[in-house]
């Protein structure tokens, strides 16, 4: 198996504060990495390292290397636009911009440049196709955004994401904010997509990391505890505190 | 003594203070009505400030007897013969005169040509609102006869003299002074040359300060730079005006004090208004919104055109409609910067008056004119209240639209 | 992959662009203030130095004068900074208690559709032009003052008077003042209100002894910003204060002269020392606020010691 992502010794700060510490892993192609974890355990922390949307935090220094497609991310020579436009992201909250429906989606290749309508046309279809949003919004393209219910919203951003064509998609909790049905929506849409792009997600309920994920990786106050096969950590994980998590000791 | 009632007249202290603001506003909006509402009127808002007499001739072009005048039977004593209305009037200035109040379009006063020297053969049409000042006519014998002022007496007297009259020869007449139109423009000159010059500055700041600054020293430096421009009194931005800004006005070729150097003054009075009102509406666009654009793989500044200032749109009109509404309201800062002339033709290079720097300026002259003064007040006041109620509205609805 | 090489520069080099350009007007903005201050000195200072081409003016006779008549070439500005503080102070203490009264009625006390309509009084007050303060100033203050005047047999210069500037001032303030102290009033802890109200305290008694007591920082705040503007506060001022040439004034029924006032005063017809010598008096006027303001923060710190906004 193709590996995505080659973590090598993240240590993270936020001024004096060390959030990650000495985190090692290795993320594949075209499989679903779940993230585990109590909340403040640094998984979303970690997400975020992956695209560099840390840099955005003020005071926020990584140490250590992510080696993706031969080329530290953290290296000088990796611009961040381009980095982000091939690893997109999900947010917890769904976060469309106040604009219509189309101009949403077609936002990112914009931003590249892209002004060939039918170009814009064709992407704006195949991506809202991808999520299953086409048959529910295909007459309203140009209706706002904030009109939908959440659970499209989210799709909708999902949808976003999959218009820059990127290899890989963060998802950081992307149903923590959402109704149960639109929950095993989204994650369908996990298992469709993971043909096409190599998908990690952050969450915060065991349960859909089993359902969906073939990799899980257990997080515990800025340390990887383990990371393992799903089957394997829910089944025999090796250490004694992944258990107790997982068996709900403690969470 | 008993609680209650110690409650209570500490409460009623409390009305009353209350209620001496109330008066106080009621006062101030009495006054201006009850002095300056018969002022204001059409005339008033586009008629000259300064009165111009007028000396014209009936053009030799005209002919009696092919133009029929209509009948008239509005205020005033009417002449059909001539085609023109009189009536007597008392003006801003305490003046007794006998003014127009219509002017068929046939009336020979229509077809007129200008005896000024200067403008000789320009064609001139009395209008009303005029003065009549005296009239060369023709009497029965053909002879030209000569009215002045003092044999017209009043309205009633001239239509009768002039019923009589066999032919008009010429008419001189002063058009009525005391019009804001020049103020006006010279206002509307003032906002858009402020605004052009303080959005695009303030706007760029304001996303200086909140989207890139990093808490440092140099930055908190500017901010505190910005911060102070707020206190400063607005009689010290014009004596800054003068100073610094007349020799950018003179690269332009501005040989005095003008309304160009007026607005670079004020543009810098503005400043602070537009840059805190800009970001109260950054600081409400939720940071989400830049994360999402980010991860697309847009660009910081790409970010903020496209995401951040079309949510911020708002707050930026806020800031505009502030702005608009002190250059209304400035007079301080403009006395050293464009002069207090009052110009009936203002131009961005020329000296002119706003209108509250008008009201400075007839209220600070020999005899103040309280009721013109009053009027412009009463028009000033209800532009910057309706501002001041749409930017309530738009404050409303930022705090409603990212919940 | 929709990466196009040759946008992707672009774009980084527009957003370097953009960050530079952002940056420079922050850093612009900012720079007025000194630009300001600089400047104001440079020319106000110039009538001191040997040198100027109007004949130099003797800095100390300038500061303690007692006389400033063009006329004569009397620039004395002494007893017009002390007239200027005295206008101040007053129209503070006048409007000072009202203002924090009303602030109270508003934030606390009035049931809420008056609070509201209390709001928009006061919020309308603050959006009314300087200049058209002056004109009900000349209007209609001119003619209490007068009438008072009578009252004690006094004679006045058609109302134009100490009293006048000082009630104009107090009312011009006041909006200022009034929001300062709602901010204050609304930003106290609801919880030492409660524990006040537990205590067997009424409401009113909590309003007047914590509420108040709690917000003095806050309300000191806006007697600081009151009186800032009530120094640098010109044409209306001008239209009332009537310009005297010596002084300083202490009959309220008696005109009297303002550091904003002499800035004003003839500006029509005038030219090189004259002319010169109000950004002198500008200059003052700077100095003036910046120090009442220095005192004043000083204060305030020693007054917040115990207070939460």
């Amino acid at each position: 198996m193709e590996t995505c992502f080659d973590v090598k010794n993240i240590d993270l700060f936020y001024g004096e504060k060390q959030a990650l510490k000495n985190v090692n892993m290795e993320i594949y192609k075209n499989c679903v990495t779940a993230f585990i974890g109590p909340s403040g355990c640094g998984k979303s922390t970690f997400i975020r390292c992956l695209n560099r949307m840390n840099d955005l935090i003020e005071g926020c220094k990584v140490e250590g290397e992510i080696i993706k497609d031969g080329l530290d991310i953290y290296s000088p020579k990796q611009d961040i636009v381009d980095l982000r436009t091939r690893v997109g992201m999900v947010f917890q909250k769904p976060n469309p911009f106040p604009m219509s429906i189309y101009d949403n989606i077609a936002y990112g290749p914009r931003c590249q440049g892209l002004k060939d309508k039918k170009k814009l046309d064709e992407i704006v279809m195949t991506s809202l196709k991808q999520v299953a949003l086409y048959d529910e919004v295909h007459d309203r393209l140009g209706e706002s955004a904030i009109g939908l219910s959440g659970g499209q919203q989210q799709r909708l951003c999902i949808a976003r994401c999959i218009a820059m064509s990127p290899e890989v998609i963060l998802m950081d909790e992307p149903t923590s904010a959402l109704d149960p049905i639109s929950t095993s929506k989204i994650e369908d849409l996990c298992l469709e997509l993971k043909k096409d792009y190599t998908i990690v997600i952050v969450t915060h309920n065991m349960q859909q990391a089993a359902r969906i994920s073939d990799y899980t990786a257990f997080f515990l106050m800025g340390e990887v505890v383990e990371m393992d096969k799903t089957d394997t950590i829910f089944s025999h994980p090796s250490d004694k505190r992944t258990e107790n998590y997982i068996t709900g000791r403690f969470g | 003594m008993n609680r209650l009632v110690k409650d209570n007249i500490l409460k009623g202290i409390t009305y009353v203070a209350s209620a001496l603001s109330v008066i106080v506003l009621a006062a101030i909006l009495w006054y201006l009505v009850s002095n300056g509402l018969s002022l204001i009127s059409g005339d008033l808002i586009t008629g000259d400030y300064y009165a111009t007499t007028e000396n014209a001739a009936i053009s030799p072009d005209y002919s009696y007897t092919e133009m029929e005048t209509q009948e008239y039977s509005g205020k005033g004593y009417y002449s059909k013969k001539w085609g023109i209305a009189l009536e007597d009037i008392t003006t801003a200035h305490n003046d007794e005169e006998i003014s127009v109040v219509y002017v068929d379009p046939n009336s020979p006063f229509t077809h007129m040509n200008s005896l000024v020297a200067g403008e000789d053969g320009m064609e001139l049409s009395l209008s009303s609102g005029s003065a009549v000042q005296n009239i060369y006519y023709e009497d029965q014998n053909g002879e030209t006869v000569f009215l002045s002022r003092v044999q017209m007496k009043d309205a009633e007297n001239t239509i009768k003299t002039l019923e009589e009259a066999e032919g008009i020869v010429s008419i001189n007449y002063e058009s009525i002074g005391g019009g804001i139109r020049g103020s006006i423009f010279a206002t509307l000159y003032l906002i858009l040359i402020s605004l052009l010059i303080s959005l695009p500055i303030g706007i760029a700041s304001a996303i200086y300060l909140h989207e890139y600054a990093t808490k440092n020293k140099i930055n908190s430096l500017i901010r505190q730079g910005i911060d102070t421009l707020t206190g400063v009194p607005s009689i010290v931005y014009g004596l800054m005006g003068v100073t610094v800004l007349f020799p950018v006005t003179q690269l332009v070729g501005a040989t005095s004090t003008s309304i160009l150097l007026g607005g670079l003054t004020l543009a810098i009075m503005l400043l602070p208004t537009i840059i805190r009102s800009t970001e109260e509406a950054l600081i409400v666009v939720p940071k989400s919104l830049r994360d999402g654009s980010l991860s697309l793989g847009a660009t910081k500044s790409q970010t903020i055109f496209k995401v951040v200032l079309p949510c911020a749109v708002n707050g930026i009109l806020t800031g505009v409609l502030l702005g608009i509404g002190r250059v209304i309201g400035e007079s301080a800062a403009l006395v050293y910067t464009t002069s207090t002339v009052i110009s009936d033709n203002p131009s961005i290079l020329s000296q002119g008056t706003s209108l509250s720097l008008m009201i400075w300026s007839i209220m600070s002259g020999e005899q103040p004119n309280y009721e013109l003064a009053s009027a412009i007040s009463l028009i000033i006041l209800v532009i910057v209240f309706a501002i001041n109620i749409i930017v309530k509205i738009i404050g409303k609805r930022l705090a409603k639209s990212f919940v | 992959m929709l990466i196009d090489k040759k946008r992707v520069k672009r774009n980084k080099a527009l957003d370097k662009f953009f960050r530079g350009f952002f940056m420079a007007m922050a850093i612009l903005s900012s720079s007025f203030i000194v630009i300001i201050v600089l400047f104001v000195c440079a020319k106000g200072i110039s009538p001191f130095l040997p040198g100027y081409e109007y004949g130099q003016v003797d800095l100390i006779s300038f500061l303690t004068g007692s006389i400033y008549r063009q006329d004569q070439g009397l620039y004395g500005v002494g007893f017009i900074i002390i007239n200027t503080l005295i206008s101040a102070f007053i129209a503070l203490l006048i409007s000072f208690p009202l203002s924090v009264l009303t602030a109270l009625f508003i934030a606390k006390i009035a049931p809420k559709k008056l609070s509201a309509a209390m709001q928009s009084v006061v919020e309308l007050l603050a959006a009314v032009p300087s200049v058209v303060y002056g004109v009900f100033a000349s209007g209609v203050i001119t003619g209490i003052v007068e009438w008072l005047a009578s009252l004690f047999g006094i004679v006045t210069y058609g109302g134009s008077s100490l009293l006048a500037v000082v009630l104009l001032l107090a009312i011009m303030i006041f909006p200022t003042l009034t929001s300062m102290s709602i901010t204050a009033i609304k930003a106290v802890d609801p919880n030492l209100e409660q524990a006040s109200l537990a205590l067997g305290a009424t409401r009113t008694q909590t309003n007047f002894k914590i509420c108040l007591t709690a917000a003095k920082s806050g309300i000191f705040a806006g007697a600081i910003l009151g009186l800032g503007r009530a120094y640098g506060e010109a044409t209306a001022v001008a239209m009332v204060a009537g310009n005297k040439l010596f002084g300083p004034t202490f009959n309220p029924f008696d005109i009297t002269r303002t550091l904003t006032s002499t800035m004003l005063a003839g500006l029509k017809e005038t030219t090189g020392l004259d002319y010169d010598i109000r950004f002198s008096v500008g200059l003052v006027l700077i100095v003036v606020i910046f120090f009442s303001n220095w005192i004043l923060n000083i204060v305030k710190k020693r007054i917040g010691r115990n207070s939460v906004a």
